[in-house]
């Protein structure tokens, strides 16, 4: 596929040395192979849930959950093929205008969010809810790639380099912490990171940063005992099987009972309101027990070979803010997966992440396909060999 | 503020450090924290995969036990005492009811108007939505049950739900009620043979192994369900003949009532040669259908009582006695009835024999006791042969005789008629149980052989020979008794005889048990010749009350005071009893019979000769035809016995006449025709012998109804002859005595009703010469 938008020729000819071209089909296809299979997988976990409706929401059809995962998973390709064929300009300029848009949205949230779950999470739009938090992820990765391209050897000062970028992680964690929202706040916190360590910011203040949040981890710890005892659910789930570590223990229970080659597509049993969240954060666990050790590892790497190839794009972009935004990008999809298989599979204490392409979730869905489509974008300007 | 973006792009490519940099996050994103993922994945799939995979089946897997058929319980002859049929349990699943949106004020108007329970309470029932079972109704009879699932279906509810419970019925609602016994609501036998044979009546319960999800309904598609297949229980086949426990249970509710006693009253058939128990009774009784409700009395007193909590403990209470096996559970001191063992036990030694005479001046002195033992006689017995003896109950005598026994010798002979077991230790109380296999027995209670054989002191040896100072229960008793008469063989005694598999087929049969010989034969047939005329002899016997015509019964009475009641509250209450065996010749049952706290105000001298006496010849006047024991009447005793009436109308007078006459009674007519029209009483009536009968020439009978009187302290003919004055019949069970003394102690309808002309009353005559009168 070639650019030859005549409208959006301007910002081509700004940004790109040489002419637009393919985009890259194996991030691609890796992309729409793990989005099927997701999609597959809320239609094999959700519908006990969605049939038994415990909570009252689906009315008793089955499909409920699988029908609207569908919908959004077919915006959410054409969201990627248009983000595909945005020049990389058209993010650097609107990058700023962008992470405003999401400054305002996060703070509207805490006033005029949903509230689910004792969190103020999402903004309701008509019959669809948006996380401010999943916009604000990418934001973070765009406005720092703009702003690493601009200060280039001044990165290295802490006045340059460090300042303006913790600036805004303040100004972002701080409305995320209103509502609250621990898990994108440590996402956003780790994104950001990596975009000041891939744009050249001294090593020495990651280890001040790491010696300071292993210490205000130890002050959380040991002050407070909310936070503690999370600690200890995570150590023995099983002591407190039926309260704090039911939804681990239960994760657990179905991880384990897929063994070697699964209970077959469509078999699980802990998916039958055992398992809470089953069609949500905890999705990979019916995967694991549907599909085994070999379909989940299979899964697995999929998701191993799309960010190895995101990293390939980024290392081939003649753009540094290309490959920023590859790199950040990549990086976003890689701690998602990986917190979420670790949450689910007790190696982090739990916290509510979602599984990228496969837990249910229409906005978010959205949004990640979007981000795929801005690496596809950067990829056309890889130049074929 | 953010920067302003109006300096011209800087473009250029990465430099050297942001792809070294971007590098080592490949390797960390891309391939190291995805190695750590898929090795805990293998950690948690394949290591830890069967540890994980049991515990998720355990929450998946809902076992329910599906029931097994409790067995049945047989009388001798296969008549169903009882039987188990299928019920249904009702509960509620709030959770369900919570989650499908189903009505909870319909659903408890629904139920309470079935199930006639308390609306409310339902409601708050349909409240628990944390549960998915609450308990609504236990046991509901089909048409309940039918109602109940009408009103589910017709409503679609899921969150009301039926279960499959089986429930005990009893034919035969009290009869046998302590030896059947009955199951709680968990279906676990509680009482009697439910509760001995609870293990193999159950069988084994099988087991349904169902996946569910979590609110524990069936899975979506997936439909696992496995069966362990249970075993029904077993059938018992019980020693008990339905027909004699009813014999028994009629006349000692009789006993009961007309001599009013207090405590209850028991009563033991024995079967002297096996040990098998063909009845045994104990009252009060209760409905095994509704084992929880106690008599109309004990209600009355705990709706009198103000106070819930003492009403409940009062309730309490009234059930536990009227549970209680009388015959098996209470321990008594025999009295007289126990000097059939000293008895035996020193014609077997050869101590005495029926040349033995005995003198009574009416009290014997005892060394180790200040004042004499007095005997029961005023002034005393005079000389007597052992027969006389036994005949009088003499206590003088059997102090005399248990003393020649001696104590050592007296104790083995208990211990081996199964009364006490030594333990090795002299100074043990003793103690000993027939073994029977009964929940519940008691055991007898003895003094230690230190203090029983101490030869300084045989106060307790001359006691114990008339059946003092020692307890042992009625079982006991019979057991050692029907020992002495069936050629000294002691039996264990038994209930169930057959175990039958849910097929039918014999699974075990019990044989009778012997555990040893205690007396020879000859001497077990001397201790029968002796026991036969203490009843058959009607001028000396203290037994003539047990006595029927045509029956060779031998038996012996009791009166034992409640000694430690007494020293205790200085209340003087006694245990009435007698133990008859028939025929004397060749003994087949045993019938023991006491009365525990007969009422002075009966009219009838509280002894086991007045009062037990005849209840056991009652007992026997209906057993002894019935097993098919032939009666063989002497000329005189037929010439005293009731006589049927023949059927007269219809005939010309004088044919009639000579009819009455030949029938051993007499007429009177009312009318002036030619042929009977009419009589009373009607025709085929058993009456007594010489009651003037009415013809009717023509006349009509008038229907009236006279008010029965009293007919207690007359003696028979008087009674008939006042009762036929009346057009009112009189009828005995007892064997009509040769001479006038006996007296009406007792009448099948209490004086004062009103009864229409033609009706008979059966009375009980008893037979009291002041020779009889005392406590023996």
């Amino acid at each position: 596929m070639r650019y030859d938008g005549a409208r959006l020729a301007d910002f081509s000819a700004q940004e790109s040395e040489g002419a637009p071209g393919r985009m890259d089909l194996s991030f691609f296809l890796l992309v729409l192979g793990l989005l099927a299979i997701g999609v597959l997988m809320v239609l094999s976990s959700s519908f006990p849930r969605a049939y038994y409706d415990p909570g009252r929401v689906t009315g008793g059809n089955a499909a409920y959950y699988f029908v609207r995962q569908l919908v959004f998973a077919v915006l959410g390709v054409g969201a990627m093929l248009l983000a595909s064929r945005l020049p990389m300009g058209f993010y650097r300029r609107y990058a700023f205008a962008f992470l405003l848009l999401t400054l305002v949205l996060l703070a509207l949230v805490p006033v005029i969010g949903v509230k689910a779950n004792g969190s103020r999470r999402w903004l309701g739009v008509g019959g669809l809810t948006l996380q401010p938090s999943e916009l604000a992820k990418l934001a973070v990765i765009l406005s720092f790639s703009v702003m690493i391209c601009r200060y280039r050897e001044r990165m290295r000062s802490f006045r340059w380099g460090l300042l303006p970028f913790l600036g805004i992680l303040g100004c972002v964690v701080g409305l995320l912490v209103l509502e609250p929202h621990f898990s994108a706040s440590v996402i956003i916190l780790a994104v950001g990171a990596v975009m000041l360590f891939l744009g050249g910011v001294g090593i020495g203040w990651f280890a001040a940063a790491f010696g300071a949040a292993g210490a205000g981890l130890f002050v959380l710890l040991t002050f407070f005992p909310y936070a503690s005892s999370r600690i200890m659910t995570w150590r023995d789930p099983f002591s407190s099987s039926s309260d704090e570590g039911y939804q681990i223990v239960q994760s657990l229970y179905t991880i384990g009972s897929g063994g070697l080659s699964g209970l077959g597509l469509g078999g699980s049993r802990q998916k039958y309101l055992y398992l809470p969240e089953e069609h949500n954060d905890f999705i990979f666990s019916v995967c694991c027990e549907e599909l085994g050790f070999i379909g989940a590892a299979l899964i697995l790497v999929l998701f191993a070979l799309l960010i190895l190839r995101g990293y390939w794009i980024a290392l081939h972009c003649r753009s540094r803010f290309s490959f920023l935004v590859c790199a950040g990008i990549t990086t976003l999809l890689a701690i998602q997966v990986f917190f979420n298989v670790a949450v689910v599979t007790n190696l982090l204490p739990c916290t509510g992440i979602s599984l990228p392409f496969f837990s249910y979730g229409g906005t978010a869905l959205l949004i990640q396909l979007g981000e795929m489509g801005i690496v596809l974008s950067a990829s056309r300007e890889i130049l074929e060999t | 503020m953010f920067p302003v973006n109006n300096a011209p792009p800087a473009v250029s490519a990465p430099n050297r450090r942001m792809l070294r940099r971007a590098l080592c996050l490949m390797a960390l994103f891309g391939v190291a924290l995805f190695a750590l993922l898929l090795a805990r994945l293998f950690q948690l799939q394949i290591l830890e995969h069967e540890r994980f995979e049991r515990l998720a089946l355990e929450q998946q897997l809902r076992d329910a036990p599906t029931a097994a058929a409790r067995g049945v319980i047989y009388d001798t002859h296969g008549q169903p005492l009882a039987v188990s049929a299928s019920v249904d349990n009702v509960y509620l699943s709030p959770a369900e009811i919570q989650a499908y949106g189903e009505d909870p004020a319909l659903i408890a108007r629904g139920l309470a108007e079935i199930l006639g329970l308390d609306a409310d309470e339902l409601l708050q029932k349909c409240g628990q939505t944390g549960s998915w079972y609450v308990t609504v109704a236990r046991k509901l009879e089909r048409e309940q049950a039918d109602a109940v699932r009408a009103f589910k279906n017709e409503n679609n509810l899921r969150g009301v739900r039926l279960e499959t419970d089986t429930k005990r019925y009893y034919p035969n609602s009290s009869l046998a009620c302590h030896l059947i016994g009955f199951v709680g609501t968990d279906n676990t036998g509680l009482e009697g043979i439910e509760a001995q044979y609870d293990a193999l009546l159950a069988g084994t319960a099988g087991r349904s192994r169902r996946m569910t999800n979590a609110f524990g309904t069936d899975l979506l598609f997936e439909q696992f369900e496995q069966f362990e297949p249970g075993r029904d229980g077993c059938d018992v086949v019980t020693t008990i003949d339905s027909t004699i426990q009813f014999y028994v249970e009629k006349q000692l509710r009789q006993a009961v009532a007309d001599y009013d006693v207090q405590n209850g009253a028991g009563a033991i058939v024995m079967d002297v040669n096996t040990g098998a128990v063909l009845a045994m009774a104990s009252l009060d009784g209760y409905d095994l259908n509704r084992f929880l409700d106690v008599s109309s009395e004990a209600q009355a007193l705990i709706d009198a009582c103000p106070d819930e909590e003492q009403r409940q403990e009062l309730r309490r209470e009234a059930q536990i006695r009227q549970w209680r096996n009388k015959a098996l559970s209470d321990t008594y001191e025999p009295g007289s009835t126990f000097k059939i063992i000293t008895l035996a036990m020193a014609l077997e030694e050869g101590v005495v024999n029926e040349q033995s005479s005995f003198y009574c001046p009416g009290s014997v002195s005892v060394k180790g006791r200040s004042s004499p033992i007095r005997c029961w006689k005023d002034g005393g017995h005079g000389s007597q042969d052992l027969t006389q003896a036994v005949q009088h109950s003499c206590n003088a005598a059997f102090v005399n005789i248990g003393l020649r026994v001696g104590a050592e010798r007296f104790y083995d002979y208990c211990e081996a008629f199964g009364l006490l077991e030594k333990t090795g230790d002299p100074d043990d109380p003793l103690t000993a149980v027939t073994g029977i296999d009964l929940a519940g027995e008691s055991g007898s209670i003895w003094w230690s052989e230190n203090t029983f054989c101490s030869p300084k002191n045989q106060s307790q040896l001359a006691a114990a020979s008339f059946g003092q100072t020692f307890t042992i229960t009625p079982l006991q008793l019979i057991t050692a008794v029907s020992a002495c008469v069936n050629g000294g063989y002691l039996m264990q005694p038994y209930v169930v005889r057959q175990i039958l598999n849910p097929d039918g087929s014999v699974a075990s049969e019990r044989r009778p048990t012997l555990r040893r010989q205690v007396i020879s034969a000859e001497t077990s047939a001397r201790v029968r010749a002796i026991l036969e005329q203490v009843v058959g002899d009607p001028k000396e016997g203290t037994g003539r009350n047990a006595a029927v015509a045509g029956y060779r019964i031998g038996g012996k009475t009791g009166t034992s005071e409640k000694v430690s009641l007494e020293a205790r509250t200085g209340i003087k209450q006694y245990i009435v009893s007698f133990i008859g065996v028939a025929p004397a010749d060749d003994p087949q049952i045993a019938v023991l019979v006491f009365l525990d706290t007969p009422s002075n105000a009966s009219g009838v001298y509280v002894s086991g000769g007045q009062m037990a006496a005849p209840v056991v010849g009652s007992m026997m006047a209906d057993i002894l035809p019935y097993l098919g024991v032939e009666p063989i009447l002497s000329e005189e005793e037929a010439a005293r016995m009731d006589v049927q009436t023949p059927a007269l109308s219809g005939l010309p007078v004088y044919e009639a006449a000579k009819r009455v006459k030949e029938s051993g009674l007499r007429f009177r007519s009312i009318g002036s025709g030619e042929t009977v029209t009419d009589q009373l009483p009607a025709a085929g009536q058993t009456i007594a012998r010489g009651t003037e009968i009415i013809l009717y020439l023509g006349a009509k009978p008038s229907g009236e109804a006279e008010i029965l009187p009293d007919l207690t302290g007359m003696d028979y003919g008087e009674a008939r002859d006042a009762l036929s004055y009346y057009g009112l019949y009189l009828r005995t069970a007892s064997p009509v005595g040769e001479t006038g003394r006996q007296r009406v102690g007792a009448q099948s309808i209490a004086a004062g009703t009103a009864l229409a002309h033609g009706s008979v009353v059966t009375v009980t005559l008893i037979d009291s010469d002041e020779t009889m009168l005392g406590i023996y």
